[in-house]
């Protein structure tokens, strides 16, 4: 097993790997860029090594950088989390090349899968189904006029190093289609560094449903079962849950069979997802691997039981899959809510700014993965996701309810963030009816705002500022403190974690 | 003592006096004896009629954040939010139209030149923030005075990004409006 793990990545994730390293009796690296100096993920890992500025170009993108501070700090395997550098093939291979584990797939499966035009052509001749669409990148507007016409409006653009809907626009009409090539462009160019798009036919009010794949480096592979993504906002997942209320027995296991068949066809290994997507026929389409560990891989990991970081560590150390398919069981409802620094009032406007304050939800079967502390200034410079809630519960209702009641108990001040906005879609007859497609949000939440006047909670808001003010009258010279001023400075958290008898002495 | 805060934009009186261990809230018709202790620094319980609850707050520079039963509210004395209103920089001498980034970003695109006539939710200029791009539209119907900024320039949310003149028409309405 390895002793020492570098973590390519910041934030909620960077986290939950830094954990999942803790537990197995392994040393961490962080790297950060200069705004991240004080993030949670380098309070928290063993060392930390500055690698540039804030752009993350300059820092989570810079291989060089990366590979350095992995050799100068005697790393032996770099965990890259999701996005940055989770499905660069270069950086796969020149891991390989520096003697260094990279955690995921080999290189060239990663090449393949990380290439959508030629996965779509790998699927196809392995006999997996797929959308309609381009089957190589054009250079010329002209080209991706005469395919867009010849596949039928609406198209889409999409990024082909992409994912998390960056660089991805729905086109209806031949006119709006330049605009949207550059825009796509231009955000693939800024998000992955590799401006190529191309267009597939958009299938309207489809399911995004998508299969958990294991595989270790002998070919043994197994699903963990689906997870339904379905709830998005401008192609971002934001709720997602396992099992899918759209699936029975039958189609999961013919979907199972297919993802195993995909990454096989593929070469990979590692933990890899294979998206589909879900026509209101119930007919199911190959849409990409996303070659990295999910945001939502948690809701998969409390309906199994299974840690996937942990698997992802083993496998990659060289072990072999001790999961068999025929053990694997889904055991009741797990639902994920993402929470971003977004204003949901104002047309989702990013949020920055510093958290005054932070409280956690807790209880029973309520999962926090977060990246964020009271006091702590969220960056302008990368994706906006501060924290995960994930709930467990027997059943769709009953998780649901426990999503509803975790949400109204999870306080976050100073900035805005898409809880109230996530509470009234767990809220929300449709979604409790499990009929949910990747248009709910446009159907069902287009010009969102909070709810109703809640004249009780705001009388006692208004006593709780008046008193505020009074003792803050009251206080000799004073107003009361930001609060989180000195939560940021104390020393528990500059200081970071203490290994009782030094570094070496982990496994105790 | 009394207070006049500004909440969910609009002004609203409380008054909190001390009764012994207890204050006495007097909103309206409505008065309430709670008692009040706080827990941090951030944190009050109030214990009303046989129920408690408990209340998150902080000082987010003029204002307040408060949080008590799933809902954040914004609360603002009301003689610093009147200054803050008066003291607004949102419209030109001229009786135009600064238009500003929302938050800190780098400006990607415009779309619009000096001089140009532009509809009431026309995208003006494309500002990417946290690796996503958003469209800056114009609140008004009017003519493009000024551009302050170009392709690749950092923007914060204070400076004006592109001055707007009103429309004839919509220029006397707003001069209404203003009063």
């Amino acid at each position: 097993m390895f002793k020492k793990i570098l973590i390519a990545n910041r934030g909620e994730i960077a986290v939950r790997v830094i954990r999942a390293c803790r537990e197995m009796g392994i040393l961490t690296v962080a790297v950060h860029s200069e705004a991240d100096r004080a993030s949670l993920h380098v309070l928290l890992a063993d060392e930390a090594v500055p690698i540039g500025p804030a752009p993350a170009v300059e820092s989570y993108l810079n291989m060089e950088r990366i590979i350095r501070a992995a050799h100068d700090t005697g790393s032996e395997a770099i965990h890259p989390g999701y996005g940055f550098l989770a499905e660069n093939a270069d950086f796969a291979r020149l891991c390989e090349k520096e003697g260094l584990v990279f955690i995921g797939p080999n290189s060239e499966a990663l090449e393949l899968v990380g290439d959508k035009v030629r996965a779509r052509q790998t699927m196809e001749k392995a006999g997996i189904p797929i959308i309609p669409g381009m089957k190589a990148i054009p250079k010329a507007v002209t080209e991706f006029e005469a395919a867009a016409q010849s596949i039928g409006y609406p198209v889409i653009v999409k990024a082909s190093a992409g994912g998390g809907g960056k660089g991805m626009r729905i086109v209806s009409e031949e006119k709006d289609l330049r605009p949207a090539l550059e825009a796509g462009m231009r955000e693939a160019k800024s998000a992955f560094g590799d401006e190529s798009v191309y267009l597939e036919k958009y299938i309207e009010e489809p399911r995004h449903v998508e299969f958990q794949v294991l595989a270790d480096n002998d070919g043994a592979t197994v699903h963990l079962f689906e997870r339904e993504c379905s709830i998005q906002r401008r192609h971002q997942k934001i709720v997602e849950e396992t099992p899918s209320p759209a699936l029975d027995a039958g189609l999961r296991a013919r979907m199972g069979e297919t993802a195993k068949k995909a990454m096989r066809a593929a070469g990979y290994n590692n933990a890899g997802t294979v998206e589909f997507l879900l026509d209101q026929d119930r007919k199911f389409y190959f849409l990409e691997v996303n070659a990295r560990l999910q945001v939502e891989h948690p809701v998969t990991e409390l309906v199994t039981g299974v840690d996937l970081v942990r698997q992802q560590i083993l496998v990659a150390a060289g072990g072999k899959l001790a999961l068999k398919q025929e053990d694997l069981r889904q055991r009741g409802h797990a639902i994920e809510c993402r929470i971003y620094a977004e204003d949901p009032e104002n047309n989702f406007l990013p949020s920055s700014g510093r958290i005054l304050f932070l409280n956690e939800p807790k209880g029973p079967g309520v999962r926090y993965d977060g990246g964020i502390y009271s006091g702590w200034e969220v960056p302008i410079y990368y994706d906006p996701i501060l924290a995960k809630l994930i709930v467990w519960a027997e059943d769709r209702e009953m998780a649901c309810r426990r999503m509803a009641a975790a949400l109204d108990d999870f306080v976050i001040l100073g900035i805005h963030t898409t809880i109230g906005f996530l509470k009234d879609i767990i809220n929300h007859p449709e979604f409790r009816a499990g009929r949910t497609d990747t248009a709910f949000i446009r159907k069902h939440f287009e010009g969102w705002s909070t709810g109703g006047k809640d004249e009780d909670k705001m009388r006692l808001a208004l006593a709780a500022a008046a008193f505020a003010e009074m003792a803050a009258a009251a206080r000799p010279g004073g107003v009361p403190g930001r609060g989180t001023k000195q939560d940021a400075l104390t020393p528990w958290k500059t200081l970071g974690r203490w290994r009782i008898g030094g570094a070496g002495s982990h496994g105790i | 003592m009394e207070f006049e805060f500004l909440i969910e934009g609009a002004p609203r009186k409380i008054s909190l006096e001390k009764k012994e261990n207890t204050f006495v809230i007097r909103d309206g018709e409505t008065i309430l004896e709670a008692e009040i202790r706080p827990v941090s620094e951030n944190e009050l319980m109030f214990f009303v009629g046989g129920r408690s609850h408990r209340v998150y707050i902080v000082r987010d520079g003029e204002r307040k954040l408060v949080f008590t039963g799933g809902r954040t509210y914004a609360v603002c004395e009301l003689r610093q939010a009147a200054g803050r209103f008066l003291g607004g920089d949102e419209k030109t001498p001229e009786g135009g139209r600064y238009v500003k980034a929302p938050m800190p970003g780098k400006v990607i695109k415009l779309n619009v030149a000096e001089g140009d006539e532009v509809r009431k939710n026309q995208t003006l200029v494309i500002v990417e923030a946290m690796k996503m791009e958003n469209e800056i539209k114009s609140g008004i119907e009017g003519i493009v005075k000024k551009i302050h900024v170009s392709a690749g320039d950092l923007v914060d949310s204070e400076k004006p990004l592109i001055e707007l003149e009103p429309k004839r028409s919509a220029k006397a309405m707003m001069e209404i409006l203003d009063k």
